[in-house]
């Protein structure tokens, strides 16, 4: 990857698209310090991301991974109580208050009644939103999610990405979503960045960056971008 | 569903300390030899004798379950258990060479201390410590990779070092006359007995053990973050590296300093996590206390039913045995019956 730069601002949601490869997945990781880049930074409200304490980046940012599985039978309301961790001490012991923010958590993403069941009893879905509540008890200000739909059916996709824009209109939580469904992207989010080629191809809402040409330069595939009446942009592919 | 607070986490480790020291009561008090009808003499040896055990028993207990519970956690697999990385069979092999090797006269190390007080050191067990030790820096070093802890590496490490530990023993057990090599069969089986006190030896132990167990009870809630995954573990502020580096040494450093104290006792450091976490869930926060006291109660009361056999029956039976065999049977029964045990795919 070599020259990719880009900015988001505070209640964003941001979609990251690009093809296989493309660094999506390497620019969350590099956003969540799992890795540190070669050259170049990541600011976070202008600070250098790489000087932050361990307990401090965790109360700032929150991780959704494209997939969960628990090497030990824990509860949705187990899992969902550990994202309080960075806000609880050393020995972890939760209040009260960490009770109600987990249980608001699930409550957010309509998954209160799943909070006794066994995560890995949950479908795949279901999981998803609890480990999304888990994000969100972090009280963290920045949701990096990293292809957070791609194991979900069809309704699933479209209620993750309406609660992460529910977040962020009325939460002012930024989130920042790589994702290879460049129709549920361009539904929901306010901006774009695409990938390509190990740079960025373009930044832009949706309208503005979807274009038969940049989809033909950055996928190599030929398709006609569409919008309807009522103003929904939708691409649809060729097939020869 | 319920969160842990501090007085819930106080009341169930002094509900499970208490469990620990009725059981230790029991055994204590009700043995193969009826002591009601012993005189005050009598009386104060058996007691002395079963009191010392019964800490061992704790002590060793304790060490395995808890550095059980750690090894699973680092692997994230429920098979694992304190002797997957070769520890035990390091301080093995540096008893049976101490054994051979050290001339009578330094088997123990007698130190005067300040004032009369004289302490008999048993050397041997010295030495499968510092063998135990010297293990751990060789699995330590190989399984690095980039500078980080791999936990896949660390288990094929561990399962190359316990094979050379394995035919290194059996090639010392070969060459060595009738005697000792009978004494090594004896010895590999696992025991809390010995000729003569332990009380030095535990006195060295205790505070090492105390000290690591203390070490996990702090590292607990990062062992519930590895559970999903370093990435997880990452992104909810824990220093992943530091915590796996640490908790590999000490739960190493206590496999190593029971399997000098006893022996590879086999089993307890397996089967106590998952007991108990059908009983109280996967909380590591909750499984580090009760496993000190779990560990300490099973062993305890394996190795009194043991002491209550008969001597003509199989005299002097080692604890090792007993804990396999009734560890089998009552795994199975609350495997029929539990549901929280293990988890999802690692």
């Amino acid at each position: 990857m070599d020259g990719v730069s880009f900015a988001v601002a505070r209640g964003e949601l941001v979609g990251l698209l690009g093809p296989n490869g493309s660094g999506k997945s390497t620019v969350a990781r590099l956003v969540m310090r799992l890795l540190s880049p070669s050259g170049g930074r990541v600011l976070l409200d202008g600070v250098d991301v790489a000087g932050c304490r361990h307990g401090d980046y965790a109360r700032r940012v929150a991780y959704v991974p494209q997939e969960s599985r628990a090497a030990f039978a824990f509860t949705a309301m187990e899992t969902v109580l550990m994202g309080r961790g960075p806000h609880t001490g050393a020995m972890g012991f939760e209040s009260e208050g960490d009770h109600r923010t987990a249980l608001a958590a699930l409550e957010r993403v309509d998954a209160v009644s799943l909070a006794g069941v066994l995560l890995d009893e949950l479908s795949g879905g279901e999981r998803q939103r609890v480990i999304l509540a888990r994000a969100l008890a972090q009280e963290a200000d920045l949701l990096v999610l990293d292809e957070p739909s791609s194991s979900l059916d069809i309704r699933h996709q479209y209620d993750l990405y309406r609660l992460l824009r529910g977040l962020a209109r009325r939460e002012g939580r930024t989130c920042l979503c790589t994702s290879h469904d460049v129709n549920v992207a361009a539904a929901y989010c306010d901006r774009l960045v695409v990938l390509g080629g190990g740079r960025v191809a373009a930044i832009g809402r949706p309208a503005d960056v979807l274009t038969a040409d940049l989809l033909e330069q950055v996928y190599g595939i030929r398709a006609d971008v569409v919008t309807q009446p009522d103003g929904r942009l939708v691409v649809l592919p060729r097939i020869e | 569903m319920k969160q842990l607070t501090a007085k819930r986490y106080l009341v169930t480790v002094f509900g499970a300390m208490l469990v620990w020291l009725a059981v230790a009561a029991v055994a204590l008090l009700v043995g193969a030899e009826d002591i009601r009808s012993f005189d005050a003499d009598a009386l104060w040896r058996v007691i002395d004798y079963r009191l010392e055990r019964v800490l061992m028993a704790a002590l060793v207990g304790a060490a395995l379950a808890t550095s059980g519970v750690a090894f699973q956690a680092l692997l994230r697999n429920p098979l694992a258990e304190p002797y997957v990385l070769g520890v035990s069979g390091g301080a093995s092999l540096g008893v049976i060479l101490g054994s051979i090797f050290l001339p009578g006269a330094m088997r123990a190390v007698t130190i005067l201390r300040a004032g009369q007080a004289v302490v008999t050191l048993d050397t041997v067990g010295l030495c499968g410590f510092l063998m135990a030790l010297l293990t751990i820096a060789g699995v330590y070093g190989m399984a690095q990779r980039r500078g980080r802890l791999d936990p896949y590496r660390l288990i094929l490490t561990g399962v190359v070092v316990n094979a050379f530990f394995a035919a290194a023993i059996m090639l010392t057990a070969a060459l060595a006359g009738d005697r000792l090599r009978n004494e090594i069969i004896f010895w590999l089986m696992g025991g809390l007995g010995g000729l003569g006190s332990r009380w030095e030896e535990m006195g060295l132990a205790a505070p090492l053990i105390v000290a690591g167990v203390a070490v996990f009870a702090v590292q607990a809630k990062g062992f519930n973050l590895l559970a999903f995954g370093e990435d997880t573990a990452a992104s909810l502020g824990l220093h992943v590296e530091r915590h796996r580096r640490t908790a590999f040494v000490v739960a190493s450093v206590l496999a190593g300093t029971s399997v000098s104290l006893a022996g590879p006792i086999g089993f307890v450091g397996l089967i106590v996590p998952h007991i108990l976490r059908m009983i109280v869930g996967p909380d590591h926060r909750l499984l580090v206390p009760l496993s000190v006291f779990g560990g300490a109660v099973f062993l305890t009361v394996a190795d009194r039913l043991v002491q209550m056999i008969p001597y003509e029956v199989a005299g002097g039976l080692p604890v090792g045995v007993v804990t396999a065999l009734c560890g089998v049977p009552f795994f199975i029964i609350l495997l029929r019956r539990g549901r929280r045990m293990g988890g999802g795919a690692t």
